[in-house]
């Protein structure tokens, strides 16, 4: 049963101290974070219930959404392919990676082996996703820094956002000394820089790049996966072939949808406004002979759909629950068993992973700060409570999947259980209520003559750890007669009284320019701004890359026409270390840039030099999300970045460290235009 | 707002903390409430019901409706998880039987926590009591998160003479208690408890407010194994003071 192997594991995460250290950092890293960050939404409260609202109705008409989507997916040149369970989504990929390599190299043929990079996707890992592909030969690398250090350490993520949140520093140094032939270090941004190095030569040799589905746009076609290592980007990008993988839940039906949840998503996760690499795919990049396939995944989530967890698939899979959750705080990720942890883990795993997981329920006190912390307004506790109940879908993969009950109580301790039917049995009839209790008082008090509070052994549970008081010998029903007489004759009386008012809140806002917010954002995050007139542009240009002693740069069409006479070449190349690009639009709440693929325009100046310099015109800046997802570029473009600062990850002790797979240098040349229009 | 209201003690005061009983009528009689005390009544069926044993829970939670549904006036209930159960619990429990939904949600409406009635309903904040010294106050889970209410006790507890509020840190993590949860894992459980009691500790309050009655015995539990001379009290125990 899991929930002794829960409870298990639960001892052994409170007796290591390391762990220990490494959960208490993320829980109050993390909730410091999220509070900051919704703090800069001031309609917050209110999106929340809207994106309650918006997935209620996805979920309610997911088929006729799901129609759409596949529509619209397919006629952009996107290959889809759909699976009822876990089975079926493996022997699809297989298939196309044979169809799309044939006459290349085949699966486990050969000395080198089928390549796969993959980014970060939990539903991969539901479906045991690289154990499949290696066990039919192919080498699959995961190239997730956080994804990375654990698959190098042969374990499983403990957290859906952090895979790597149970390690410190040591442990990756020493991980790293022994796997990748590095001298034994516990500075982080070498570390950081190892694996980029591991990881470049895989992205540039893999046949088939990998990656999850944050969101499924209906009404576009969009696939939406957010990194910010900009792994995610190399590996919707460079590879040949691209398959993505996704649940059938994940779906918004229109680009303001999208924007509402991407104003949610990584300030819930992560505590920024935006992820860097915010990547929006419509189609194969055009030019370039790629090839897309996008994988829907089923695997219990219809079944779910048409239980009493139906709440459950609105889950954005922000990871929030498992940061808010006093529970995870002690236990870690690995303690759950399923890949699924913490409050939303308790409730899925159970129907997308594996039933006996329904006694994962009973890991929790119901306090509810899952609730509470979920930016999609989740009943968490709520859902527990079904589960505990025994209220669960049918088997994974069952199409009706009815509400079909397994045991009440799964996973509660027998004589818990006794215990409760004998106070059920006492408590229905007050006269038997009434004897037990003076029973009760009696027994206590004889137990513990002196001391109000009882010591009971350890083996009680409540032993473990406190006293427990003893029972009145008079309980209150007892004593009612004498309390209402006294009351009776007191003439003791307040008055009603006014409240003062409160909630004066400001509501000032200032009438900060766009350009000022962009600059003052992007700043914070790393990033450079420099304003400046038109023709003074390949002049700074220029100073800037003689400062750092780079004679070419990588371009695209758009950022061709303000080179100037800096040397430029247009096909990647790792002895170029800067790339200047256009950018589309800028974001004036996040300080992000809006990149678009086209013709000649192809995402990878922005991505492979360490350096990324923009051009943005000032009146190219919009005030938020919404506004440069309207722009009809994003619709009609093969693919598009929102950047948001410099590469970075902090899947190292939560340690922020910038420029891992993308640049780390982030310029942006923001031009005076406004005389102009 | 109706003069005479119902007390629903809860079974933990009832068996373990009659004292707050008391403290309670005295209190919502100073409020210019006229409390009854419905003599059938036991427990509400929480503890079941959380443990996922609702068909334990709703022998209890029908009993309940059938003893307050003979009385008039609003429910007063001192521990915000119980209030929580009648209000959110029991239309989850009945959910699938009309009859027992309609009859549920006639009592929910009538149900109330003891500090949101008072200041919610009645319009009280004030009750002159007078408490020396320092004063601590914790948000039970159920209360805060499950009901909303925070600021009612919070008001109630300013208004009270001679006493100084002082932060508890981290106030808003939970203690542990859960229910069974206390029971069934003893080493997270008192893990949760460790942290509560550290951070009343350095809080520098001898005494920690609570609203629920499952924080109390629990904190309370805590402190006694530990040897520590601070006391865990119910608010209605402060309100009561003179």
């Amino acid at each position: 049963m899991k929930i002794k192997d829960f409870r298990r594991g639960a001892r052994q995460s409170l007796r290591d101290e390391n762990l220990q250290a490494a959960l208490d950092n993320n829980a109050l890293r993390r909730k410091e974070g999220r509070l900051a960050a919704i703090a800069s939404l001031p309609d917050f409260a209110e999106r929340r219930l809207r994106a309650h609202a918006v997935k209620a109705e996805v979920v309610a008409h997911l088929d006729e959404t799901l129609e759409r989507f596949v529509e619209r997916v397919t006629a952009n040149g996107i290959q889809v392919h759909r699976a009822p369970d876990a089975a079926e989504a493996i022997r699809i990929f297989l298939e196309i990676a044979q169809a799309e390599t044939a006459g290349q190299k085949r699966p486990g043929e050969g000395s080198t082996p089928l390549l796969v990079a993959k980014a970060k996707s939990m539903l991969s890992e539901e479906i045991h996703f690289n154990h499949a592909l290696e066990a039919a030969g192919m080498r699959v690398v995961e190239t997730d820094l956080g994804e990375y250090i654990i698959q190098l350490r042969g374990e499983r993520p403990s957290h859906i956002i952090t895979p790597a949140v149970h390690l410190r520093r040591a442990d990756v140094g020493r991980l790293f000394a022994e796997k990748l032939d590095l001298p034994y270090t516990e500075d982080i941004p070498t570390l950081t820089n190892a694996a980029r190095k591991a990881l470049r030569e895989v992205f540039l040799s893999a046949d088939i790049g990998v990656s999850g589905v944050n969101f499924g746009v209906a009404e576009t076609g969009t696939l939406c996966v957010v990194t910010n290592e900009g792994n995610g980007r190399m590996c919707t990008t460079l590879p040949r072939v691209h398959v993505a993988l996704m649940g059938i839940e994940r779906l918004v039906r229109s680009l303001d949808e999208l924007a509402l949840f991407l104003s949610l998503l990584p300030r819930s996760a992560t505590g920024q406004k935006l992820s860097v690499y915010t990547n929006l795919i419509n189609s194969p990049l055009p030019g370039t002979g790629q090839r897309r396939h996008l994988i829907l995944v089923d695997n219990g989530r219809r079944a779910l759909r048409n239980s009493p967890l139906v709440e459950s698939l609105y889950c954005i899979r922000c990871g929030a629950c498992l940061n808010a959750c006093p529970v995870f705080r002690e236990t870690g990720g690995h303690a759950y068993g399923s890949i699924y942890p913490g409050p939303i883990g308790s409730v899925i795993s159970c129907a997308l992973v594996d039933r006996e997981y329904a006694s994962l329920a009973q890991a929790s006190s119901l306090c509810g700060a899952c609730r509470e912390a979920c930016p999609v307004d989740i009943d968490l506790p709520g859902m527990l409570l079904r589960v505990r109940s025994g209220l669960i879908p049918e088997r994974a993969g069952s199409p009706e999947g009815k509400a079909a009950r397994i045991k009440e109580g799964a996973g509660l301790p027998v004589p818990v259980r006794l215990g409760l039917k004998g106070f059920r049995l006492a408590a229905a009839n007050p006269g038997l209520f009434d004897l037990f209790q003076g029973l009760g008082g009696l027994l206590s008090r004889l137990y513990s003559p002196r001391r109000a509070y009882m010591h009971l052994p350890a083996w009680t549970g409540w032993g473990y750890s406190k006293e427990f008081p003893r029972l009145a010998v008079r309980p209150f029903r007892r004593r009612w007669n004498e309390v209402e007489q006294e009351v009776a004759e007191s003439g003791d009386r307040v008055n009603r009284q006014a409240e003062a008012g409160e909630d004066g809140r400001d509501q000032g806002t200032g009438s900060q320019s766009l350009a000022a917010r962009f600059t003052e954002e992007l700043t914070a995050l790393g990033g450079k701004v420099y304003l400046m007139q038109m023709e003074d542009l390949p002049g700074r240009l220029r100073d800037l890359l003689n400062s750092r002693g780079i004679q070419r740069v990588l371009v695209d069409d758009a950022g061709a026409i303000y080179l100037g006479d800096v040397s430029a070449v247009r096909e990647p190349d790792p002895a170029v270390r800067a790339g200047v690009t256009g950018a589309l639009v800028g974001i004036a709440e996040s300080g992000s840039l809006v990149l678009v693929s086209g013709e000649g325009q192809t995402l990878t100046a922005s991505l492979l030099p360490e350096i990324h310099i923009a051009v943005l015109k000032v009146s190219a800046i919009v005030p938020g999300l919404e506004e440069a997802l309207r722009r009809p570029e994003l619709r009609t473009a093969a693919a598009g970045v929102i950047v948001t600062g410099p590469s970075r990850t902090a899947d190292i002790e939560m340690t922020l460290t910038i420029g891992v797979h993308g640049p780390g240098e982030l310029h942006v040349f923001l031009i005076d235009d406004s005389k102009s229009v | 707002m109706s003069e005479t209201v119902q007390l629903f003690v809860t079974c933990l005061i009832d068996s373990f903390f009659p004292h707050i009983g008391e403290a309670m009528v005295r209190v919502l009689n100073r409020a210019g409430a006229r409390v009854e005390f419905p003599s059938g009544q036991t427990c509400c069926g929480q503890p079941a019901f959380n443990a996922g044993l609702r068909g334990e829970a709703r022998p209890l939670a029908e009993h309940t409706i059938e003893v307050f549904e003979r009385t008039s006036g609003e429910i007063i209930i001192p521990s915000g998880s119980c209030a929580a159960m009648v209000r959110h619990g029991y239309p989850e429990l009945f959910r699938d039987d009309p009859a027992w939904l309609r009859r549920a949600e006639r009592l929910r409406e009538r149900t109330y926590e003891f500090t949101e009635y008072l200041v919610d309903v009645r319009g009280v904040t004030d009750l002159k009591a007078r408490w020396t010294g320092k004063l601590c106050y914790h948000p039970s889970c159920h209360l805060l998160r499950g009901l909303g209410v925070d600021r009612q006790p919070r008001v109630l507890l300013e208004a009270v003479r001679e006493a100084e509020i002082v932060p508890l840190p981290e106030r808003e993590d939970c203690c542990g208690f859960g229910g069974v949860f206390s029971i069934e894992h003893p080493e997270l459980s008192g893990e949760f408890l460790r942290r509560k009691i550290g951070n009343f500790e350095s809080s520098g309050a001898p005494t920690l407010v609570v609203a629920d009655t499952g924080c109390l015995m629990h904190i309370e539990g805590g402190l006694r194994r530990r040897g520590m001379s601070q006391r865990v009290v119910h608010i209605a125990e402060v309100l009561d003071s003179r």
